[in-house]
C-alpha cells in the first residue's frame, strides 16, 4: 500500500514539474539540441561515384553522426559547444587533433566551441570555433534539406575560427565582420589570424532573406557567396546559393564558381517534395577541387522527398550528375569512363 | 485504498489546472481571444487608460502603443518565446505574435488578446534555435500544419502568458505594489560551542 502510495504521489508531483516547465518565464537553464543520422546508399555504377560529402559508402546501410549540442545563457553572456561522433561528425567533416583528415588518430569531436557577449541588443561579440557563415548548406544533417550534399558545400569552408561582431540595424539588416585563422577548417592557425570575413544579411520582404558573405586571407584564398531563401507561399519556397573562389597564391591558381537553385514544395501536412539543381565550374589552373578537374564543370540534379513522422524526417533522395567529359572522374560498373552518375539514398534523420 | 482514489483525484485536478488553454475563448470570427471586462468604479477611465498604456509601453521594445479609433482605446502588437520538450531537451520552439487590445470606459475596462500568430523555431548552423523565415502560423490554422500534441503545448502557453499579462496589467491599474518577502537570517552565537 505504501508503495503504491509512493509511486502515485511521485507520479502527481512528475505532472506537476512537468507541466511547470511550460511555463514561459525563465530561460532553460540547458540547452539541448543535436540529431542522429543513418542512411543506405546505391549507386548504379554499383561503386561510389558522386563526391558528395557525406552518404559516401555504397550498398550500405551506414551511420552518418550523433551530433550533440550544448548551450547556455546567463544574463548577456552565452556559450555553445557542439561535439559530433561517427564519420560525418569526424573524419568527413572535422579534421583530427593534428590537422589531417585521418580518422586513425585522435579528434577533438569539435563542431562549434565558442562564447558569446550581447553587448546590446542590437550588438554581439562572439568567438571561438565556429560554424562557417559561408554557404546554403550546413553539416547537421537536420539543417539541410538534401541528404547528400552539393559541390559548392564540399568545397567551401565548414569552420572557421575567429573573432566576429555582429550588429543588428533592425530586423531587416545586420551587418557582421570579423578576423579568423589563416586557413578554414583546422583547430589552429597555420600561422597567423588574418583571413577577413563579413556577412551583410538583408530581409527586403517577410519570408524572403539574403546572405552576401565574403571571406578573404592570404592563406585562405578569397570567396564570394551569396545565399538566399524565399518562402513564397506557405506552400513554396525558393532557394539560392551562388559562390566564387579563387585560391591564394601560394597555393594555387584556378578555383571554382557555381549556382545552385533549391525549389520546395510542400504536398501535405508531413511530406515536402525537393528539388537541387546545380551547376559547378572549375577553373582552369593549378587547384584541384572535390569535383570535375580544373577548366571543366558538372551539373547535378537532386530529388529529395522530406517525409516527417515527428521529430523523424526520412529522405529517400534520387541524384544525377552530368559531367562535362568523359574523363572527369565517373566511371561505370565495368570501369570504363563516362559523363553521368547516378544514385539512390534512404537517410533517416532524428532531429531533438 | 480510500487515499489512492484521492491521490487519483489529485493528479487528475492538477491536470486539470494546468490545462491552461481553457482559459481561451473563441470570438465571433472563430479566432481565439483571450477577452475579460472589469469592473473598475474608484478610479477615472481617464487615470485607467493612462495606467494600462504606461504599462503596455513595457510589453514591447520594437513597437510602441497606438491609440484606437475608439475613446480611451489604444493597442499594441508583441510577441513571446515558446518552449518545447520535455526536461533536458526542453528549448525554445518559437515565438508567438500577439495584439493586446485595450479600451477605459466610466467604472469599467476590458481588454483582450488576440491575433495569435505561430513562427516555428529551428536550430541553425551555430547551434542557436532562430524563427524559419517566411513560416507564419495562424494558431487557428494550426491543425493544417502542426499535431494536436504540439497544437496544445502552444495554446497552454499562449493562455499562460495571458494570465501573466493581465495580472500584470491588474497589478499596473491598481497600483499595487509586489509583495517582498523577507527573509530572516537566523542568528547564531559562534562563542558558544
Amino acid at each position: 500500500m505504501k508503495k503504491r502510495l509512493l509511486l502515485l504521489s511521485f507520479a502527481a508531483l512528475s505532472v506537476f514539474a512537468a507541466k511547470a516547465q511550460d511555463t514561459t518565464k525563465t530561460d532553460p537553464p540547458l540547452v539541448i539540441s543535436g540529431s542522429v543520422d543513418t542512411y543506405y546508399k546505391y549507386d548504379f555504377s554499383k561503386h561510389s561515384n558522386i563526391p558528395t560529402s557525406f552518404a559516401s559508402d555504397q550498398n550500405s546501410i551506414s551511420i552518418g553522426m550523433i551530433d550533440l549540442a550544448l548551450k547556455k545563457k546567463v544574463g548577456k553572456a552565452s556559450f555553445v559547444g557542439e561535439l559530433s561522433f561517427g564519420p560525418r561528425g569526424q573524419v568527413q567533416s572535422l579534421p583530427n587533433a593534428a590537422g589531417a583528415y585521418d580518422e586513425s588518430a585522435n579528434s577533438f569531436h569539435i563542431q562549434n566551441l565558442y562564447v558569446s557577449y550581447d553587448v546590446t541588443d542590437k550588438f554581439n561579440l562572439t568567438g571561438g570555433y565556429m560554424a562557417t557563415f559561408m554557404g546554403y548548406e550546413v553539416i547537421s544533417p537536420a539543417g539541410n534539406f538534401n541528404y547528400s550534399t552539393s559541390y559548392l558545400f564540399t568545397n567551401g569552408p565548414f569552420q572557421n575560427p575567429g573573432f566576429k561582431a555582429t550588429y543588428a540595424f533592425s530586423s531587416k539588416v545586420s551587418l557582421m565582420a570579423g578576423i579568423f585563422n589563416d586557413s578554414w577548417n583546422l583547430y589552429t592557425s597555420v600561422n597567423k589570424v588574418n583571413t577577413f570575413g563579413a556577412q551583410l544579411m538583408v530581409s527586403p520582404v517577410a519570408g524572403w532573406t539574403a546572405y552576401l558573405n565574403v571571406l578573404s586571407g592570404k592563406l585562405s584564398g578569397t570567396e564570394f557567396d551569396l545565399t538566399t531563401s524565399y518562402q513564397i507561399t506557405d506552400m513554396f519556397k525558393l532557394g539560392l546559393n551562388a559562390a566564387d573562389f579563387k585560391p591564394a597564391a601560394v597555393v594555387g591558381t584556378g578555383g571554382f564558381t557555381g549556382v545552385a537553385l533549391y525549389p520546395q514544395v510542400a504536398v501535405a501536412k508531413d511530406v515536402t517534395l525537393g528539388l537541387r539543381g546545380e551547376y559547378f565550374k572549375t577553373k582552369s589552373g593549378s587547384y584541384a577541387t572535390v569535383g570535375p578537374p580544373p577548366g571543366s564543370s558538372v551539373f547535378a540534379t537532386t530529388f529529395t522527398a522530406n517525409i516527417k513522422a515527428g521529430p523523424l524526417t526520412l529522405m529517400p533522395e534520387f541524384r544525377l550528375d552530368s559531367n562535362k567529359n568523359d574523363t572527369d572522374g565517373f566511371s561505370t560498373s565495368s570501369g570504363n569512363a563516362t559523363k553521368t552518375a547516378s544514385q539512390f539514398v534512404l537517410a533517416a534523420v532524428y532531429a531533438f | 485504498m480510500k487515499k489512492v482514489f484521492g491521490l487519483l483525484v489529485l493528479i487528475m485536478t492538477v491536470q486539470h489546472a494546468f490545462a491552461q488553454k481553457d482559459s481561451l475563448q473563441v470570438d465571433e470570427n472563430n479566432n481565439y481571444v483571450y477577452y475579460k471586462v472589469v469592473e473598475k468604479a474608484n478610479l477615472p477611465a481617464d487615470t485607467v487608460y493612462e495606467r494600462a498604456f504606461n504599462f503596455a509601453k513595457t510589453l514591447s521594445k520594437e513597437n510602441k502603443p497606438a491609440k484606437g479609433q475608439a475613446d480611451k482605446a489604444f493597442n499594441i502588437s508583441s510577441k513571446f518565446i515558446t518552449y518545447g520538450g520535455m526536461s533536458l531537451v526542453r528549448k525554445e520552439s518559437g515565438e508567438v505574435k500577439y495584439t493586446l487590445n485595450f479600451q477605459a470606459a466610466d467604472g469599467k475596462y476590458r481588454y483582450n488578446l488576440s491575433n495569435f500568430v505561430f513562427i516555428p523555431y529551428k536550430r541553425d548552423r551555430y547551434g542557436n534555435m532562430t524563427a524559419v523565415p517566411g513560416v507564419e502560423v495562424a494558431v487557428e490554422k494550426f491543425a493544417a500544419k502542426y499535431s494536436q500534441k504540439e497544437k496544445d503545448a502552444v495554446l497552454d502557453q499562449i493562455a499562460a502568458q495571458s494570465l501573466a499579462i493581465e495580472a500584470r496589467l491588474k497589478q499596473a491599474i491598481d497600483r499595487t505594489k509586489v509583495p517582498v518577502k523577507q527573509i530572516e537570517v537566523k542568528k547564531v552565537n559562534t562563542g558558544n560551542w
